[in-house]
């Protein structure tokens, strides 16, 4: 599965430059969400960098949960978004989204039957992977991009991270036939391969009208689980749509300030009157894209053996046991206009906290990362957005804005995570 | 489970006493690490049992259990006498026979399925009788059965990876030795020791090999990676910051009767295999851990405490060598670990446990991976594969397994098999078979 953005792909008009960097932790893996089985993953790396690093592992076991009311949440938006948009011919409905949620997570969808939606939409992991910068498919073939997190999914028409797919329900087949993702080797043999399942018996019948599984159903039942995973209501929000005076920290509502004002943020990552998106929905290029497919090669990496311990590898080392290297070219594979070279869809930045490592390429694992980025002018060339410039933003404001974007978290995160865990894994029986 | 197969293992359990008194059987001998109370072949194998990564493109593309014929006196020496395709590639990895040796436990790490093979009806030609493929489901989750480790009538199987996040989070899973699930013990976390005594700062969970001493009842378990890295393209891998965040770095001691561990000791750097040292006098065992390239011993001290105790590095841990298995040898003298990266192997006089020494050291391939030994020491066998996205690209993807005689000084090469020209794909664990074990 991979539905539409994340990444900050322009974190407005981007900020300055700065040192330090103590203060880590900020997003994935962060100490919010420290021994908390919703929010991170349960296997916490955060200061793996360090020899001082302690494990804080949780076990599977206590990830369980337990049902929510979904749609209650589609029906009522959480503060600081807006009505959910309702496709006229999928109406959402509670059946619908409960055989959405089992599909969702059901393993048996996949050519060899390892592979589901939620393997790399992974829920305590902001329905993304915090593990990886790019995404493992079937057989552990490589996906080129980061998988991008489904809150709030609901509001975008341009989806992936180049917008090649315009509707959820027509997206939800591409990483199921997809070679390198889900490799079934037919939309015919997904259906089939579900109406012989036992424990599905009745279940699309039931949620429409007496149709069974098909291409239609089987996209519809997973576009309404995925449009209900709305989540706002923030302290941000309660702050500003909510007039909160003490939602939000001091340093949070100085980096509100900078994000509107000298950074420039909120030129791509739009705020509304009434509700906030925090995207524009449209596509920018920081010049990431463009630097890994013109860039050379250092002649050697750094790598991270053990904690507090990386050594540096030959690329000869590196490239004797990598295969070959996938081009991307961004929104120009889409529209085939080189003006779209390395343009990428402006992430939403709500719960941005939780869904590092973050970029089309999953480059940078915390936000401060992100935001030096910004402040740096991204990578200068020819085709870089006009907005991004170097910000010049001091250390004091970077970690300020690091503060506000770690605010966007919204409020029903465990419940919809807890939701998660109580669908049933689908494996072979 | 068929009726008919319950049967076979029913008349399996009652050959054990022929077995016993056929086979050069001694209860302080060793092969390459089978369990000490297990039969062993003592003298001459017959064949090695190679579980083979079927690639796209070379061959019928699926994963199979290949026959070598390894035995001089047969015209088949040096040559592949069979093999048997499964299915799919389902990331063959390792093997494990049953207590009685009559069957073959063929695991795979990617769609967690489990092959068992008939090899004493025919051990040239052995039959695919049964097929595990619902692990997943009936373990509660556990993704990825790596090591087999066989006990008088069960199977203890680790697992390297989950359903929930194919992280490296983990468990160790008991079947009974006629493939019916028993159990499943989820390794230590720290919101969850289990009773376990955490000696360091690490208890991540993770999960990779399994060795036992039951004369002082205990067992051991490593720490690898999950789905995620180990499916992963290698070269991709190296280069993904939070994926190297995600090694294991502990190695568990626990209690073997009652499945319940009670210390963790912190390893860093993924310690894959181990070993236990076979005389019943030396109560220690050994790891490796890949990413730094230390060899590690875990002994029990003076006090009866087990400790553990960094004792040697292999080549220049600064490279990244790769160790990525090794063997002992049954009078507990020499330690063989093969790099990967660098296509080497070593040998190092463990003699002194605490001061191993190299003293030999010679190249295999571009690439190198497993290693066994014949239980006299003679007969090493290699062969090159480790997992299918981390072996070497281009030319350096060379696919063999090579056969040595060890004359005390040196090894010298007897035959070659390339399972690329060959069609049958990335070899990768190895097990020996004996026409000896089966007459009667």
């Amino acid at each position: 599965m991979t539905p539409p953005q994340k990444r900050p792909s322009m974190l407005g008009r981007i900020l300055g430059l700065c040192v330090i960097s103590a203060i880590l932790l900020v997003s994935l893996n962060g100490h919010a969400a420290d021994m908390d089985i919703t929010l991170g993953p349960g296997d916490n790396r955060a200061g793996y960098e360090s020899l001082d690093f302690e494990s804080r592992s949780i076990s599977l076991l206590q990830r369980t949960g337990e049902a929510g009311d979904l749609l209650h949440v589609f029906n009522s938006p959480p503060l600081g978004l807006p009505k959910i948009p309702v496709a006229p011919d999928n109406p959402v409905a509670a059946g619908k989204v409960r055989l959405g949620r089992k599909l969702f997570f059901d393993r048996r969808l996949s050519l060899n039957e390892t592979m589901s939606c939620a393997m790399c939409h992974i829920p305590e992991q902001g329905f993304t992977n915090n593990e990886l910068a790019t995404a493992v498919g079937i057989e552990g073939r490589t996906v080129r991009r980061n998988t991008p997190t489904i809150y709030n999914v609901a509001y975008f028409s341009n989806i992936f991270h180049d917008g090649r797919e315009t509707r959820l329900e027509y997206q939800v087949w591409q990483p199921m036939l997809a070679t390198n993702e889900m490799a079934n080797p037919g939309i015919g043999y997904v259906v089939e391969k579900i109406r012989r399942l036992p424990d599905y018996a009745k279940l699309f019948e039931n949620a429409f009208g007496g149709r069974g599984p098909g291409i239609e159903t089987i996209g519809m039942a997973i576009a309404a689980y995925e449009r209900t995973l709305v989540s706002g209501n923030s302290p941000f929000d309660r702050w500003y749509f909510g007039n909160d005076e003490a939602a939000l920290s001091e340093p949070a509502q100085r980096g509100f300030r900078l994000f509107q004002g000298k950074a420039g943020c909120a030129a791509c990552h739009t705020i509304g009157k009434d509700f906030a998106l925090f995207t524009d929905d449209d596509f920018h290029n920081t010049g990431l894209g463009w630097q890994v497919a013109t860039g050379a090669e250092p002649s050697e990496i750094l790598v991270q053996i053990a904690p507090g311990v990386k050594v540096p590898l030959p690329q000869s080392v590196i490239d004797s046991v990598a295969e070959p290297v996938s081009g991307d070219l961004g929104r120009y594979e889409v529209t085939q206009n080189p003006a779209d070279r390395w343009r990428y869809k402006t992430a939403s930045l709500r719960n941005v906290a939780l869904t590092a490592p973050y970029m089309h390429n999953g480059a940078f694992g915390s936000l401060r990362q992100v935001v030096e980025f910004y402040n740096r002018g991204g990578v200068p060339h020819s085709l870089l957005d006009p907005l991004i410039r170097p910000l010049e933003l001091t250390d004091s404001e970077i970690m300020d804005i690091v503060a506000f974007l770690e605010s966007l978290t919204g409020d029903n995160v465990k419940t919809l995570v807890r939701d998660a865990f109580a669908a049933p894994i689908g494996d072979r029986h | 489970m068929d009726a008919s197969r319950n049967t076979i293992y029913g008349i399996a359990i009652f050959s054990m006493v022929t077995i016993f008194s056929l086979v050069g059987l001694s209860a302080r001998a060793n092969e390459t690490g089978l369990p000490s109370d297990m039969v062993k072949i003592t003298g001459q194998e017959d064949f090695v049992y190679v579980w083979t990564l079927g690639v796209e493109g070379i061959g019928d593309e699926q994963d199979k259990l290949v026959t070598v014929g390894v035995n001089p006196a047969s015209p088949q020496y040096g040559r592949v006498v069979y093999s048997v395709s499964v299915g799919g590639r389902n990331e063959a990895h390792h093997m494990g026979f049953t207590f009685d040796r009559r069957y073959l436990w063929c695991a795979t790490l990617d769609t967690s399925k489990i092959f068992v093979f008939d090899i004493h009806s025919d051990p040239a030609r052995p039959r695919l009788v049964e097929t595990i493929s619902d692990f997943v489901a009936q373990s509660g989750g556990v993704v990825g059965p790596h090591t087999i480790m066989p006990m008088k009538d069960r199977m203890l199987i680790t697992g390297l990876s989950n359903n929930r996040d194919h992280g490296g989070r983990s468990g160790l899973v008991e079947y009974t030795a006629d493939g019916k699930y028993v159990a499943t013990y989820w390794m230590p976390t720290d919101d969850n020791l289990q009773g376990a005594v955490k000696t360091g700062k690490y208890a991540d969970g993770y999960n990779y090999d399994i060795r036992a001493m039951p004369r002082m009842d205990v067992m051991f378990t490593s720490s690898f990676t999950g789905w995620s890295n180990y499916m992963m393209d290698f070269g991709k891998m190296l280069k993904d910051e939070q994926a190297m965040k995600r090694f294991g770095n502990t190695f568990v001691v626990w209690r073997l009767s009652e499945r319940k561990p009670f210390k963790i000791f912190d390893m860093p750097g993924a310690p894959l295999e181990i070993r236990c040292a076979i005389k019943p006098s030396h109560d220690y065992a050994f790891t490796i851990t890949a990413l730094t390239s230390r060899i590690w011993l875990v002994y029990r001290d003076q006090q009866g405490e087990w400790q553990a105790k960094d004792v040697a590095e292999i080549g220049d841990p600064a490279t990244v060598p790769l160790p990525p298995a090794f063997t002992i040898s049954s009078d507990d003298r020499l330690l063989w670990a093969t790099t990967f990266l660098e296509g080497k192997v070593r040998a190092f006089d463990i003699s002194d446990p605490f001061h191993p020494s190299q003293v030999y050291e010679k190249q295999i391939g571009s690439q190198v991976n497993m290693v066994s030994s014949s239980w006299d020491s003679k007969r090493l066998y290699f062969t090159s594969s480790i997992l299918s996205k981390w072996d070497k690209k281009g030319r350096d993807n060379q696919q063999f397994l090579k056969s040595f005689e060890w004359d005390g000084q040196a090894l010298k090469a007897r035959f070659v098999i390339d399972f690329t020209r060959e069609k049958l794909g990335r070899p990768h664990e190895m097990k020996f078979g004996a026409y000896a074990l089966y007459n009667s």
